[in-house]
């Protein structure tokens, strides 16, 4: 390895730590909100619904960017509340990847056939039953690589904490550019090291699809 | 909750000047990489769909290494390890979000034309057209019917990602609001601003793909089964 990534290594995998630490924190918020958010839609709560739809559009058309900048800048200004870049940038995240797995959750609900619902309900099921037993099971396999594509996604995504200020992998790695410049090797470590993140849980995402695919 | 922020958006209204140029430069960049990243797509694409080995690997390879690495990483790749070059910052950005949404290009165009029944081709060669004509008359036109809306949501993603441009000092949208808020301070007002700006580009590049010819035929051929 390069001496630049050698001697910075502790500083270079306390950033890579805090990618992962963002990330997996990411996941699993991002995962309930868009369960939660995507189950609202695909019930069609009245006033919710139309609240959640909101939010989606909304989330869907703004750039990631700009969502960090609100969650750092903007609604703290607005709230008078004070936050880290840390913190803001998690909660832009969550936000963020919640709006478009929301959407993935609802189409792999409504992937369900509409026939197997029925014949639950005429089995006697209630409808949080059939909710429960027949059409969640089968829309987590089917959605399972939309949303894995949407965890890839957000791995790359968090690159983008770095211009507000939190040090993840590309942070750190920017900073030890400042210090020592070297853009050639530190940029390389760093796009390699993307790459085996992302592509890692890619081939997870594949292997789990492949392992639980609903056969048909 | 909201009691001490007073909205004022007097100094919004009064940087339009600004907000208007950054919008016209995030046009700007999106579409020449749209153009870019269109002929990147077809061609790794095509590459991907291809009955040749060494064409579909060298394609396979192009959409993972360009995919799995953020683009915030591209455009630092093409503005500071590739300093040397001199590139400009509107250049740099073009090319690596060109490079980046290629990859993603690619993706649906191989799934497109592979969404085409083979025998649809080989009727085509059947019938005397050229591989060629085939491709281009058969082919592609039910690829672009079936790829359409994945493409839409790919161009207003590209409009979406253009946002990071502001990074290596491209005066797009994104660039000018923090521009703005430096020296207003009117920090809810810029940002809620220029979402709804990216919001009504977003929304318009998408309407604007399902206006391509061919591209809304479902509603075409049910009114060709209802006549």
């Amino acid at each position: 390895m390069p001496d630049v990534i050698i001697q910075n290594l502790p500083y270079l995998l306390r950033g890579l730590w805090t990618t992962i630490d963002l990330s997996l924190w990411t996941i699993l918020g991002g995962t309930i909100l868009g369960l939660v958010v995507g189950t609202i839609r695909f019930v069609r709560i009245p006033v919710l619904g139309t609240l959640c739809m909101l939010f989606i559009e909304f989330i869907r058309g703004t750039p990631l960017l700009v969502v960090l900048l609100i969650t750092y800048f903007a609604l703290p200004a607005l709230l008078g509340y004070h936050t880290t870049a840390y913190k803001a940038a998690l909660v832009g995240f969550v936000l963020f990847i919640g709006a478009y797995l929301a959407e993935d959750f609802r189409s792999g609900l409504r992937s369900v056939r509409p026939s197997l619902i029925q014949a639950g309900l005429a089995t006697g099921l209630n409808r949080w039953q059939v909710l429960r037993f027949i059409v969640v099971p089968q829309a987590i396999r089917s959605v399972t690589p939309a949303v894995f594509n949407q965890y890839v996604r957000l791995v790359k995504f968090t690159s983008v904490a770095s211009i507000i200020g939190v040090t993840e992998l590309t942070g750190a790695g920017l900073l030890v550019n400042a210090r020592q410049f070297h853009p050639v090797t530190i940029l390389a470590t760093i796009a390699v090291t993307y790459f085996v993140l992302c592509y890692a849980l890619s081939l997870i995402g594949r292997a789990l699809y492949a392992r639980f695919a609903v056969k048909t | 909750m909201l009691t001490n922020y007073r909205f004022d958006w007097g100094p919004i209204w009064a940087a339009r000047d600004l907000i208007a140029s950054g919008l016209m430069m995030t046009i700007a960049v999106s579409l020449v990489a749209l153009a870019i990243s269109i002929v990147i797509g077809l061609i790794v694409g095509g590459g991907a769909a291809s009955g040749s080995r060494p064409a579909r690997v060298l394609a396979g390879l192009f959409v993972e290494t360009m995919r799995n690495i953020p683009l915030l990483i591209h455009m630092y790749v093409w503005y500071m390890a590739l300093a040397f070059l001199r590139l400009p910052a509107f250049t740099c950005a073009v090319l690596g979000l060109s490079l980046y949404s290629g990859a993603y290009v690619a993706e649906v165009v191989r799934t497109g034309i592979g969404a085409v029944r083979r025998d649809q081709f080989q009727a085509a060669l059947a019938t005397g057209l050229t591989r060629f004509q085939a491709m281009r008359l058969v082919v592609y036109p039910q690829a672009l019917r079936m790829i359409a809306p994945s493409l839409a949501s790919l161009f207003s993603q590209l409009i979406k990602d253009s946002s990071l441009a502001s990074v290596i000092a491209v005066s797009e949208l994104t660039y000018q609001a923090g521009a703005i808020d430096g020296q207003t301070f009117r920090t809810f007002e810029v940002y809620i601003t220029i979402s709804l700006l990216y919001l009504v580009l977003v929304t318009v590049a998408s309407q604007l793909v399902m206006l391509l010819p061919g591209a809304r035929s479902e509603a075409s051929s049910a009114r060709f089964v209802d006549a």
